[in-house]
């Protein structure tokens, strides 16, 4: 294991804005954390980066305080975006790798690749506050890795960044972690955890609502969702045995079913020994656990 | 490794020396420089004055005409025509003023006639010349002859202090107090307009930084009080070397033109401090910019953006105006109530305090109670601050400086 938090608490005079929080990262995981907004997924970062301290409770890496822990081998993308305004991009990215302990002449090699990658070649030059939000954003991205860090916190990855850009970013994390990076992040775009994660967490107010595989939490709802394209009518569905409830979505029928036991019966009757196009039963969505665990609101 | 302190100060000073507002200012003070020490060879240039006409018509039986001497600025002339005449040629111009001297109940009456209005300064310097021919006028009522009224007027006595009490036995002469006091203004000018330029450059650094959430991203590398630290030295050094520019160009100056007679003066001034003020001075210098910059950077971190920054500066810098003017009402005399509190007060201290040491008798024990209340301020502001930036840097409130200090203590307590 690599970071580990146990029972991690931070209050405040008047609220406690992180609650017993309990969870381990294997070295060279991805780990999600998901949480509403002021769910404390932030303040949990800022303990781990001992920007904050905790009021109680461990953080370790590899068995270290996270305080006595070399703080190069953190790698940090704040939420709000910050960079330089005035600094060109190359400056910028030697800047933020000297301070973490890199020389110029492996910074240079690591800048080239990252920049040839992001396809900011053009933007080399510029100052940063002449460039794109998207590609600013993309700059700072590098910024915090561009010191090859072995822990990296990346807080809303992908906000504001167009579906191009977010598959640049998902492979850049997926390339990250063949290197044996492990990286912690937040997001409020389930697909992207669902695609990523290994492990995640579950916040609500400061409490772990689930913590530990993504199979495992949707093993908990188990596969009661199931999707068909028939000429059934929609009433008649909702009498079923098993149906909690119906949805239409477009052509489709999106049956939600208390039990995945009650999917055989249901075939049986919706196909009656015919050919039938669409009949497919899945877990939940992250998304829709994540409604459903959180109350409703999932933004 | 290069330390993270000297990367971040190294980026801070690099990005600020290139900074076009800073090249403009440096430049700027410079052109005021050469201007204030070239000004009379500059306003000759473009000023060329005429010598003032004026014109006295004498009705009285005394002879005045040896008292209104001409010189460069005023040329007098005693027409013998008639008064009408004379006012004619005013009329025409050809004059500035007529000034024409009665004699009523022993006393000189003048009456100045213009048509052109008069400058202020030529109208008093008309009047000096009536008031003096006055004076020698009621001199003369009693049968001495002008040169004789005169030397009563100019006789001056000399005058020689003694202070018989051995505890201020380093008693300044005149000249040390007067050195004492322009080398003092010296000072306080150089302070002033440091806390003026590099305080709001500090504030406004850090609230930018904080601004544009950069700072998180280098907090996540290097600990708040190496941020806090670098912040101060980088500042410190940028103004080193703006003082280094103009100071060197002053001495230049000085020192190469007029074949070295503007520095002479410089140099009698400076022969008359001692050793023992000039390190009160330098001691009082450094300590107070240091003070302002710890608290520029302090306020700085509480702002949540950079718009902000004014408005937490101004109290520091009310404080600052409070000590010029404090320090400028010492010039006339240095030995005030006001400027012996203000003496005391760390911020201000360092603009009045060397006044007194440099031109009043005052005990060594006092100066050295202020240099250590100094010192003792700025150790522990930069204690507090340190663990106040720790907490108000990653805070972001709105509302005004004290609301802003609450909030961070509330919710990082």
């Amino acid at each position: 294991m690599s970071l580990k938090l146990q029972h991690v608490v931070k209050k405040y005079k008047d609220f406690t804005a992180v609650n017993d929080l309990n969870f381990t990262i294997d070295k060279g995981e991805i780990f999600g954390l998901i949480g509403q907004n002021g769910a404390g997924k932030t303040t949990t970062f800022r303990m781990i980066l001992d920007l904050q301290e905790q009021t109680s409770g461990t953080i370790t890496w590899e068995g270290t305080p996270i305080n006595k822990v070399n703080r190069d081998y953190l790698g940090y993308l704040p939420e709000e975006r910050g960079i330089f305004p005035q600094m060109k991009v190359e400056e910028q990215l030697y800047f933020f790798g000297e301070l973490r302990g890199m020389n110029r002449e492996a910074l240079k090699k690591e800048i080239d690749f990252w920049i040839a990658r992001f396809d900011l070649e053009e933007k080399r030059h510029n100052k940063a506050e002449t460039l794109s939000k998207g590609n600013q954003q993309k700059v700072q991205l590098i910024a915090s890795f561009i010191h090859k860090p072995q822990f990296l916190i990346l807080d809303e990855p992908f906000s504001g960044l167009d579906p191009v850009n977010r598959d640049l970013l998902k492979d850049a994390i997926l390339l990250l972690k063949e290197k044996g990076v492990t990286i912690l992040f937040s997001s409020h775009q389930m697909d992207n955890v669902e695609e990523l994660c290994d492990h995640l967490c579950l916040l609500k107010r400061g409490v772990s609502l689930f913590s530990g595989s993504l199979l495992d939490l949707k093993k908990q709802y188990g596969k009661t969702k199931l999707t068909l394209r028939t000429n059934v009518p929609i009433s008649e569905l909702e009498k079923m045995a098993g149906v909690k409830e119906v949805k239409v979505d477009r052509d489709e029928c999106i049956l939600t079913l208390m039990d995945e036991s009650f999917a055989e019966s249901i075939f049986e009757v919706v196909s009656n020994g015919r050919y039938i196009e669409k009949f497919s039963l899945d877990y939940l969505s992250l998304d829709e656990i994540f409604k459903d665990k959180v109350g409703g609101n999932g933004e | 490794m290069v330390s993270k302190l000297w990367i971040l100060i190294r980026q801070l000073y690099k990005q600020k020396v290139r900074a076009k507002s800073f090249i403009l200012m440096t430049l700027l003070y410079v052109a005021v420089i050469a201007v204030v020490i070239f000004w009379s060879d500059i306003k000759a240039i473009f000023v060329n004055e005429e010598a003032l006409e004026v014109a006295l018509i004498n009705e009285t039986p005394v002879e005045l005409e040896p008292i209104f001497i001409s010189n460069e600025d005023i040329t007098f002339s005693f027409p013998t025509d008639s008064k009408e005449s004379v006012y004619d040629q005013l009329k025409e111009e050809k004059l500035d003023a007529v000034v024409v001297v009665t004699e009523q109940n022993e006393t000189l009456n003048a009456d100045i006639a213009t048509y052109a209005p008069l400058k202020l300064n030529d109208q008093s310097t008309i009047s000096s010349f009536v008031q003096y021919a006055g004076k020698i006028y009621g001199i003369q009522q009693l049968n001495l002859t002008a040169s004789e009224a005169d030397k009563i007027l100019n006789s001056e006595a000399v005058i020689k202090t003694t202070n018989l009490n051995e505890e201020v036995a380093d008693g300044k002469s005149e000249e040390q107090k007067q050195s004492g006091i322009w080398a003092s203004y010296f000072v306080g000018i150089v302070i002033y307009f440091f806390i003026m330029a590099f305080l709001s450059m500090i504030t406004t650094d850090v609230a930018s930084e904080k601004g544009s959430r950069a700072l998180e991203m280098l907090l996540v590398s290097v600990k708040p009080s190496t941020h806090f630290q670098s912040k101060i030295i980088g500042i410190s050094l940028l103004a080193l070397t703006q003082f280094t520019i103009i100071f060197g160009f002053l001495f230049v100056l000085l020192r190469f033109t007029d074949g070295g007679a503007k520095w002479e003066m410089v140099d009698s001034i400076l022969n008359e401090l001692s050793y023992t003020y000039v390190f009160y001075v330098l001691a009082f210098l450094f300590l107070t910019i240091i003070l302002f910059l710890i608290i520029g950077a302090l306020f700085g971190s509480l702002v949540s953006k950079v718009e902000e920054a004014s408005q937490v500066m101004t109290p520091a810098i009310m404080i600052a105006l409070v000590g010029f003017y404090v320090m400028i009402s010492g010039m006339a005399n240095p030995d005030t109530l006001l400027i012996k509190i203000f003496s005391y007060i760390p911020l201000t201290s360092g603009m009045v305090m060397p006044m007194r040491i440099g031109a009043t008798d005052i005990s060594p024990i006092e100066s050295i109670l202020s240099l250590v209340i100094l010192i003792i301020s700025v150790i522990a502001l930069y204690m507090i601050s340190l663990s106040f930036y720790k907490r108000s840097v990653l805070t972001y409130s709105s509302g005004g400086v004290i609301q802003k200090i609450k909030t961070v203590l509330k919710v990082t307590t």
